[in-house]
């Protein structure tokens, strides 16, 4: 129930992506990133290999989305890495073990914002790796800010939804289990 | 710090492994067919979510199109409107200016015809008190030429007479009021009378009535009436075509025979006249009248011949 709620949301996220938020002209350049938000969302109430894997389906799923202007796998690779380094530091840090902690809103869009940032430093570095012409520091620069800052002006449509369906699904499914419970799992 | 499960990093190592060789092979140079079908299946899912998207959003595209253009289209939609009025305004005083140019050919090929020498006019108003007079005023007066007692034409035949010039206007009485008789003939039987503006007692209701003095002139409706000229062509020149015989009354008893006439001149839509301020030095007879309308058992006959 929970897992196929989240690949409905995600498969969403990364559609409305692609067919709404790219068809959108902005002048400056970058638009939000729903698909940041959706995962961020996610790898904040799961274990971090199910985190990197949600990451790469999403990010693929965006690599093979037209438009193809960049190599398949790049932000399946970065977001990957972003998911998992988030579910990981999460578990770590946040309340370790603790089934049922909600997580604040506040800390997810502060979340959210710090994984777009990382996501749009991440993909750049990966193109400059590659050798993509379009990655100076001017493009970069507008590019990781602005759409940072539109990822985390979305993250109360896109990011809170998505954990508060998780967590109450999670709950509903864990509300009569007794004793210590491994968090996560999917 | 960072504590995970060897498991859990395997399957990043995994992922991450995957994500590399992916785009190792895209990022080669020419097309890889793990790529390229895989960009395949990504295309067959978005073609029909992107149309589904662009026919849902349409209203929602125009609206934001709009909204950005709404400044801009607003002053557009100013200017166009303007120049729109500008051409609709020059297109009407193009075709008032086409149809007075007709007229004014028509007159002048009425005064040509006759060697009518006339000064061109408007007519301004009709104006009349209290609707009784059938005048009109036009926009010569003496400074022009124009006198009390001068023949007014247009392209079609007889308006009127001046009965009154100021400097820049003049009154022009039309053949159609009632204190209007204007000396006339038939055309060819050379039979005279009397056209009438309005009714006469005993007459038919009509524009314009004729009174014939001889009772035994024959006159059938379809015969046309052309001005009999005055004295020395005041008020009236000869020649000019005043209307055409609608029905004849045969009143017993009567001194006169009466005609009710259809005028030549629409008087409804006067527009440009001329007042003939020299009539010519001979009788112009009939060949001011436009010739006759062809009759059905002629009609093989040549326009040239007529």
């Amino acid at each position: 129930m929970r897992s196929a709620a989240t690949l409905v949301m995600v498969a969403a996220a990364v559609l409305a992506q692609a067919t709404i938020v790219n068809r959108l002209p902005f002048a400056w350049g970058p638009g939000p990133d729903l698909v940041v938000a959706a995962v961020v969302a996610v790898a904040l109430t799961t274990s971090p290999a199910a985190a990197a894997a949600c990451g790469f389906g999403a990010g693929l799923a965006m690599d093979l989305l037209p438009p193809a202007e960049h190599a398949v796998g790049r932000y399946a690779l970065v977001l990957c890495l972003a998911a998992y380094l988030v579910a990981l530091l999460r578990r770590n840090t946040g309340a370790p073990g603790a089934v049922g902690s909600r997580t604040s809103g506040w800390a997810a869009v502060g979340a959210t914002a710090a994984t777009a940032l990382g996501v749009g430093a991440g993909y750049a570095a990966v193109g400059l790796l590659m050798g993509d012409q379009h990655m100076t520091p001017a493009a970069v620069g507008t590019g990781v800010g602005v759409g940072a800052a539109l990822t985390v002006l979305v993250a109360p449509l896109v990011t809170l939804p998505v954990l508060w369906v998780r967590e109450t699904l999670a709950d509903s499914e864990f509300a009569t289990v007794q004793g210590p419970m491994a968090p996560g799992g999917w | 710090m960072l504590r995970d499960s060897p498991r859990s990093r395997l399957v990043l190592a995994l992922l991450v492994a995957a994500a590399v060789v992916l785009l190792v092979l895209d990022a080669r140079p020419g097309a890889d067919p793990v790529t390229s079908v895989a960009r395949a299946g990504g295309e067959l899912v978005f073609a029909p979510a992107a149309a589904g998207v662009g026919w849902a959003a349409a209203p929602a595209v125009t609206l934001y199109d709009g909204l950005r253009e709404g400044p801009r289209a607003a002053a557009r939609v100013a200017e166009l409107e303007e120049a729109n009025a500008a051409l609709e305004a020059e297109l009407q005083a193009a075709r008032i200016d086409r149809n007075r140019s007709d007229q004014l050919d028509d007159l002048l090929h009425l005064s040509g015809l006759g060697a009518y020498e006339v000064v061109p006019a408007q007519a301004v108003t009709r104006s009349t008190a209290r609707g009784y007079a059938h005048t009109v005023t036009i926009d010569t007066g003496t400074e022009s030429g124009v006198r009390p007692d001068m023949t007014v034409v247009n392209g079609s035949g007889l308006v009127g007479r001046v009965v009154e010039a100021g400097p820049r206007t003049a009154t022009v009485m039309l053949a159609t009021d009632v204190k209007s008789a204007v000396g006339a003939r038939l055309e060819s039987t050379r039979k005279i009378g009397v056209v009438n503006g309005g009714s006469v007692p005993g007459g038919p209701e009509a524009d314009l009535t004729l009174e014939l003095f001889d009772m035994e002139a024959p006159v059938e409706a379809g015969d046309r009436i052309v001005t009999l000229g005055s004295h020395e062509g005041a008020p009236f020149v000869p020649g000019v075509p005043i209307g055409t015989v609608d029905e004849v009354q045969v009143a017993p008893g009567a001194l006169s025979r009466i005609a009710r006439l259809t005028p030549a001149v629409d008087f409804a839509s006067l527009d440009v006249v001329g007042v003939v301020v020299a009539g010519p030095d001979d009788d112009p007879r009939d060949s001011v009248l436009p010739p006759k309308p062809k009759k059905p058992e002629k009609s093989e006959k040549p326009e040239g011949e007529q």
